[in-house]
């Protein structure tokens, strides 16, 4: 710790100009927060009639669904899928901007709610006192501003990406991918947008159908097949917590729509701020643990992470849109949505941030021993959204907020660049049969993309967007007094994920020039995609495996005597060149608008904003008599916000220092680094974090077999004993009948032996009866 | 009248198949049912929908008496519960015509003409409301379906159709033997006899507590094996594999339905505080029913048994709304008989168009179909999706709605640690299951994503897997493609589309706007539920063992509703036949 503090002290002396520029916000942020907690007493405002044309926004994706639809059913054989997709997305970004500009403007209440039409209403009384109604009505408010305009936007970005991207399968393949594609952003904007419960349900199972059918966009492997299966099962068990959840809060508040919800909490986050904790009755305090089953599946938090990597089976572009960007972050979005609820019970928070946590590292751990770089990516991806967790339960929503929004943007990023390699280059994603591909002709833009994805991802400091808000979420785990625990882990997180990633950039993208290609030849048409990989790995159940063995399987180099990786052409590049600019870009977010940033600007306005009242609820009831001021933590002496800036800094400094003197300086082969050498030091340790701690195993173990076995027990049951004694019954007339006429055989027979014991049964009871 | 009419025009039709020549025996079944689908169609436009809860299109009394002497009649009439049923049979019955017209080559007349018997003993059982009426049709669904399974039937039908036959009578035969004691003792008090279910129901229910514990185990047996509920089921999944595609149809798209129908429209009002009393054993045998069925679903090969048995964990849900005896449970429970009818019936059609391919159900020799039939892949990922219950499409709010409708369904709510500062819960209902039984049977949920992906998994994507004789490259390697299928193309025909396409309509537009289906069902229903609840918690109060054959207070001749008893709504429709 010595030399971390030392360390921390020369670059707080070397960066202090820098540091200025942010210093004034933080110290201050705490007096602020506590003003925010008192000016936010009152309940969350009555929400005002939103105007109908908002519906375009998931109206339009829908519209692009069935075009998309239309061109399968007519057998279209160009780009117009793909085009008619950009086209219907764009539209429907530049609506989201429109709402936005229109909410910020105070032109549309916020909230809002604009109703389409009534989806279910179940009554049981008399009045509205009993019933529950789910209307297909949109709930407008900055925290869904924000969310359609990363998910719009980068939609209609990486579908301008996939049209380049997915052009081998021009055809049926190509109207699947984009119908599907468009789907999935109807879903997730009814995820978004929708005003209660059940129709952010819809939108969850939906992205999760879409997800499915994208995992397993390849059909005619099974990896992918076995992949998108067990997305959309793990999902399902998150799922259910939604719907038990949901149901709880139906019961409880009587409505599923957020307006009602919030209006009958306020009672009790008024009893909170008060300190009068008893007055929150336990069933309230379950409803924010079984939603949060549901956000932790949907977002890849333990123990429901599995699915996640296994789902770098689909094509990249969804892997980026759906599996980085967006549907991923639904999780977030659920708690930050609900927060006043999750805030309401004591343990609900604390979970969340140390699964948050705890996620993030085991993530990063198995993130440094794969060598498949999309996986890698996948696992960074579950790491990074543990720290969104780990945000929202430190109480800085606006901080979780923040890195979900930089994040969209870097990690698609990420994902396309590593996608433009795999389309390049035949399939290959193995970091040591690729080598120095920044500087190959006509890679120069994915180089500098990757580049500006990893120094994000790593958090280098002070000129990335990955670095200002993941500093939000450390800054607020050192500094309040119960997280600092939380706070180490996500510190040593960060360094591990600076590590694993330049170990990729300092792999893949500089050094020797090198490659084997792989083994998917692009650029022959149909469904045939694929198909290769399904012959190679027919009896493989999981992906990863399949992958990792790729360069085992003696593809010769003669069968590819004759590659030229292609290098990508314009729509690959353009979108690429935007994500870059867009992920710089992003930084200027965190200086204006709010003396958190543009993000917590509008976080502070929607449901998500309880945080400083959470806090000085918190400090009223831990920190006993007195507690009414904001309980500060600090970081050995210094305010942990700005001691943060320096030591996270120096942290990821730390993290590319080791990979590039390990993977770096002096590697001459793709195959081999320096770190090759110092595998025996972690003796298994190494080997455990590539088959990824075995966790996939140990649930296949502990429950996918004992449900398998009790399956086929349940089998054998049926058919020896539930059906065994209705056959015993069925024995004695046919034994009867047969002993009597013994070659009778036929319809009749049957009958009438029927017909005759029903009658016996029946007289029978009837004399029973009337005697 | 007019539903006389629907039931006679099956039957008029199937005399004219038996005796015109078999070459036009599918077009003339086909007239019938399309005449039995407009018919219907024209019965849900004139029907009112303001008052729901109504019995209407009675048939007068005068033309509807049959034995006087024994108080039957041919009593019918329809509410809107009934009428969703009807039109769900009503648009079954062209369907399954037409899903027959390659699958059936021999004894044209004997299939089309039984098809069209059962198709009006099924209209029958949905529109009566005189008991010995409601209790043949009932029975006679058995015979046409009997032989539609013996003859057309797979290699080892005439032990599944026995066992069908066989199961499902006796079963019937005990339901029986309840509605005749609740009809003698109405005669043993009353001095003569009715099968008037209206009469019947309110007599029935001011039999103490006891009685009709006895009253309802016989007619739940009865039900009980039709639905099929655990451990009654084993009939099915034979039955099932072994049927033609039609007659799985409408297996599971509506002879099914007749247990559920029994259960809501005559269990429950004929003994409700035994129902009310016996709702946690009902949904307890639900539960295990949604995850044993689900379960042994997860282990199948034959892709047909598969969706058989994923009937019973289905129908486990459906009943589960029942016993929750709210307007939410029994509301989705209506709502799941017409989408199980929906979807399950087209997974059977599905199943069905792929076996006159390859002839073979079995998923070690089916595979990847994807490839090779991507309509059908289309529609077969849809309608498992409809299955598996997924939002926007159908099966989602009515399989919400039976969980939510047992969630809600507790006295525990707002006491103890489900408690409320202020004491009140205003989303429950009153009730004996609650959390735990909807947590369980939510399990279901997710069993049902394991073994229905395991289907699609296997069925549709993966690499391309064709039984033994069947090329795997199919139409690249050889040319043909088709032709050799009973002149069937690779991916489905136009026939095949067109009698897909209406379900997979329904589905979409049930998922998306139930609204007004939840609305009109909302009456009958609240009636129901009302008389069960309100009647149960009368009677339970009751001493348990009453002297033999005292009526209560107030329920004298010549008053029939009974001065102790709120009125239905209904009553005021309904026809006294026995007077």
């Amino acid at each position: 710790m010595g030399f971390m503090m030392t360390l921390s002290t020369i670059l707080a002396t070397l960066a202090s100009p820098i540091a200025a520029l942010a210093q004034s916000e933080p110290v201050h942020a705490a007096q602020q927060e506590a003003g925010h907690a008192a000016a936010k007493m009152e309940a969350i405002a009555a929400p005002g009639v939103g105007p109908l044309w908002l519906l375009l926004i998931p109206v339009l994706p829908l519209v692009g669904f069935v075009l998309s639809a239309l061109c399968a059913a007519f057998k279209v054989k160009s780009k117009l899928p793909a085009w008619l997709t950009v086209l219907c997305l764009g539209a429907s970004f530049a609506v989201t901007l429109a709402m936005y500009l229109q909410i910020s403007s105070g032109q549309i209440a916020n909230p809002s709610v604009a109703t389409g039409f009534e989806w279910i209403r179940v009554s049981w009384g008399l009045g509205d006192a009993h019933s529950i109604v789910a209307n297909f009505g949109l709930y407008i408010d900055s925290l869904t501003c924000l969310w359609m305009l990363f998910v719009t936007g980068l939609a209609t970005l990486i579908g301008l990406y996939a049209s380049e991207y997915m052009a081998g399968d021009v055809g049926a393949g190509y109207c699947r991918f984009f119908a599907a594609f468009n789907l999935f952003v109807f879903s997730m904007s009814c995820l978004v947008m929708g005003d209660n419960l059940l129709l952010l349900y819809l939108g969850w199972e939906g992205v999760g159908l879409c997800s499915y059918l994208l995992i397993g966009y390849f059909y005619k492997k099974p990896s992918a097949v076995e992949a998108g299966k067990k997305a959309f099962i793990v999902n399902r068990i998150g799922d259910l917590g939604l719907a038990l959840g949901l149901m709880l809060t139906a019961v409880h508040f009587g409505s599923i729509e957020y307006s009602v919800i919030f209006a009958k909490a306020q009672p009790y986050l008024t009893a909170l701020s008060e300190g009068r904790l008893g007055d929150i009755p336990a069933v309230v305090q379950l409803i924010p643990v079984l939603l949060m089953i549901g956000a932790f599946g949907k977002s890849a938090q333990l123990p429901l992470y599995v699915w996640l990597p296994d789902a770098m089976e689909g094509p990249t572009p969804v892997s980026a849109l759906i599996h980085a960007a967006t549907m991923v972050t639904a999780g977030v979005y659920l708690i930050a949505r609900t927060y006043p609820l999750f805030l309401l019970s004591e343990t609900a928070l604390p979970i969340v941030a140390w699964t948050g946590a705890l996620t993030a590292l085991l993530a990063a751990t198995i993130g440094m021993a794969q060598f498949d770089i999309k996986r890698i990516m996948a696992y960074s991806t579950v790491s990074q959204l543990g720290y969104m967790f780990a945000g929202l339960g430190v109480l800085t929503s606006g901080g979780a907020a923040f890195h979900v929004f930089t994040h969209a943007f870097f990690k698609a990023m990420l994902f396309l660049s590593c996608g433009a390699v795999m389309h390049g280059f035949a399939g290959q994603l193995d970091l040591r049969k690729l080598s120095g591909v920044g500087s190959m002709p006509g890679w120069r833009v994915v180089g500098i993309a990757m580049l500006v994805g990893c120094l994000n991802l790593a958090g280098f400091p002070v000129i990335t967007s990955g670095y200002w808000s993941k500093d939000m979420i450390l800054g607020e785990a050192f500094a309040n007094p119960h997280m600092v625990a939380i706070g180490w882990i996500l510190l040593l997180t960060a360094g591990l994920t600076a590590y694993y990633t330049f170990r990729v950039y300092f792999r893949v993208f500089v050094g020797p020039k090198y490659f084997e290609p792989g083994d998917e030849v692009h650029g022959h048409g149909g469904g045939d995609h694929g198909s290769h990989g399904a012959d190679a790995h027919g009896a493989d159940a999981h992906g990863h495996k399949a992958h990792d063995e790729h360069g085992h399987e003696g593809h010769g180099h003669d069968a590819h005597a004759h590659f030229h990786p292609h290098a990508p052409g314009w729509a690959i590049n353009t979108v690429l060149a935007i994500l870059a600019i867009a992920a710089f870009a992003v930084i200027g977010l965190r200086f204006v608008g709010g003396h958190e940033g543009w993000v917590s600007g509008l976080i502070e306005h929607s449901s998500a904003n309880y945080a400083g009242h959470a806090m000085y609820a918190a400090a009223a009831s831990h920190a006993g008599a007195g507690g009414d001021e904001h309980a500060h933590a600090t970081f050995f002496g210094y305010d942990a916000h700005t001691a943060m800036m320096y030591v996270s800094g120096v942290v990821g400094f730390i993290g590319i220092a080791v990979a590039f003197v390990l993977h770096f300086v002096g590697r001459t082969t793709a195959a081999k680094s320096r770190a090759d050498a110092l595998l025996p030091l972690v003796g298994p340790l190494a080997k455990w974090a590539q088959g990824k701690w075995y966790v996939d195993e140990l649930y296949n173990a502990i429950i996918r077999v004992p449900l398998l076995v009790l399956a086929h027990l349940f089998h054998l049951i049926d058919k020896a004993i539930v059906d065994g004694i209705v056959d015993l019954f069925g024995w004695v007339p046919k034994f009867t009948g047969s002993s009597l006429r013994p070659s009778q055989s036929g319809v009749l027979h049957g009958y009438a032996l029927s017909m005759a014991g029903g009658l016996a049964v029946l007289v029978l009871i009837v004399v029973m009866v009337m005697k | 009248m007019m539903l006389a009419v629907l039931i006679l025009i099956p039957l008029a039709a199937a005399v004219m198949v038996a005796v015109a020549p078999a070459s036009r025996a599918r077009s003339i079944a086909m007239v019938g049912m399309l005449g039995v689908a407009v018919m219907a169609g024209y019965l849900l436009f004139s029907f009112d929908w303001e008052h729901t809860a109504a019995q209407q299109f009675a048939l007068d009394e005068e033309s509807s008496r049959l034995v006087p002497s024994l108080g039957v009649s041919l009593s019918m009439s329809v509410d809107s519960i009934s009428m969703m049923l009807v039109a769900l049979t009503a648009l079954l019955g062209p369907i399954c015509v037409a899903a027959s017209k390659t699958a059936i080559t021999e004894r044209l007349k004997t299939y089309y003409a039984w098809m069209l018997v059962l198709q009006s003993a099924m209209l029958g059982v949905f529109c009566a409301r005189d008991m010995i009426f409601f209790y043949t049709c009932f029975e006679f669904t058995l015979i046409p379906m009997y032989i539609m399974i013996s003859l057309w039937g797979s290699t080892n039908r005439k032990k599944a159709a026995a066992k069908f036959f066989l199961y499902t009578f006796t079963g019937s035969v005990i339901a029986l033997a309840g509605i005749v004691y609740v009809a003698w003792s109405y005669a043993d008090r009353h001095g003569m006899w009715t099968f008037d279910a209206d009469t019947l129901m309110r007599w029935s229910r001011s039999l103490p507590a006891a009685t009709q514990g006895w009253v309802l185990g016989a007619l739940l047996l009865g039900f009980a094996v039709k639905v099929p509920l655990f451990p009654f089921h084993t009939w099915l999944p034979l039955a099932h594999t072994e049927a033609p595609t039609a007659g799985s149809v409408i297996l599971a798209g509506v002879l099914l339905k007749l247990g559920t129908y029994g259960l809501v429209r005559f269990a429950m009002p004929f003994a409700p505080a035994a129902f009310v009393g016996h709702a946690p054993f009902i949904a307890a045998v639900c539960v295990v029913g949604i995850l044993y069925g689900g379960l042994i679903c997860w282990v199948q090969t034959d892709v047909k048994k598969l969706v058989a048995y994923s009937s019973v964990a289905h129908l486990g849900f459906c009943v589960l709304g029942l016993a929750s005896c709210n307007v939410m449970g029994v509301t989705g429970s209506i709502l799941y008989m017409i989408n199980h009818g929906l979807s399950t019936g087209a997974l059977f059609l599905l199943i069905g168009m792929v076996y006159e391919r390859y002839h073979t159900r079995s998923m070690k020799e089916l595979g990847g179909l994807a490839a090779k039939m991507p309509v059908w892949s289309t529609f077969m990922v849809f309608f498992a999706m409809a299955s598996v219950g997924l939002p926007g499409l159908n099966g989602f709010v009515s399989e919400f709605m039976c969980l939510f409708g047992a969630f809600q369904a507790s006295d525990q709510w707002g006491a103890g640690m489900w408690g409320t500062a202020a004491g009140q819960t205003p989303g429950a209902t009153p009730g004996h299951l609650g959390a735990w039984v909807a947590a369980i049977a939510g399990t279901g949920m997710v069993v049902a994503a394991m073994y229905l992906l395991y289907m699609v998994g296997k069925v549709v994507w993966g690499p391309l897997v064709e039984p033994a004789g069947h090329s795997s490259h199919g139409a690249d390697a050889h040319g043909h493609g088709s032709h050799e299928h009973g002149g069937l193309p690779r991916d489905l025909t136009g026939r095949e589309i067109g009698v897909l396409v209406p379900l997979a309509a329904l589905c979409i537009v049930l998922g998306v706007y139930p609204s007004p289906v939840i609305k009109a069902l909302k009456d009958p229903v609240a009636l129901t539920t009302d008389e069960v609840v309100n009647f149960g918690k009368a009677r339970m109060a009751m001493p348990l063992v009453p002297p033999a054959n005292v009526v209560p207070a107030g329920h004298q001749e010549g008053d029939p509703h009974g001065a102790g008893e709120p009125a239905p709504a209904h009553a005021v429709e309904s026809k006294e036949t026995a007077r």
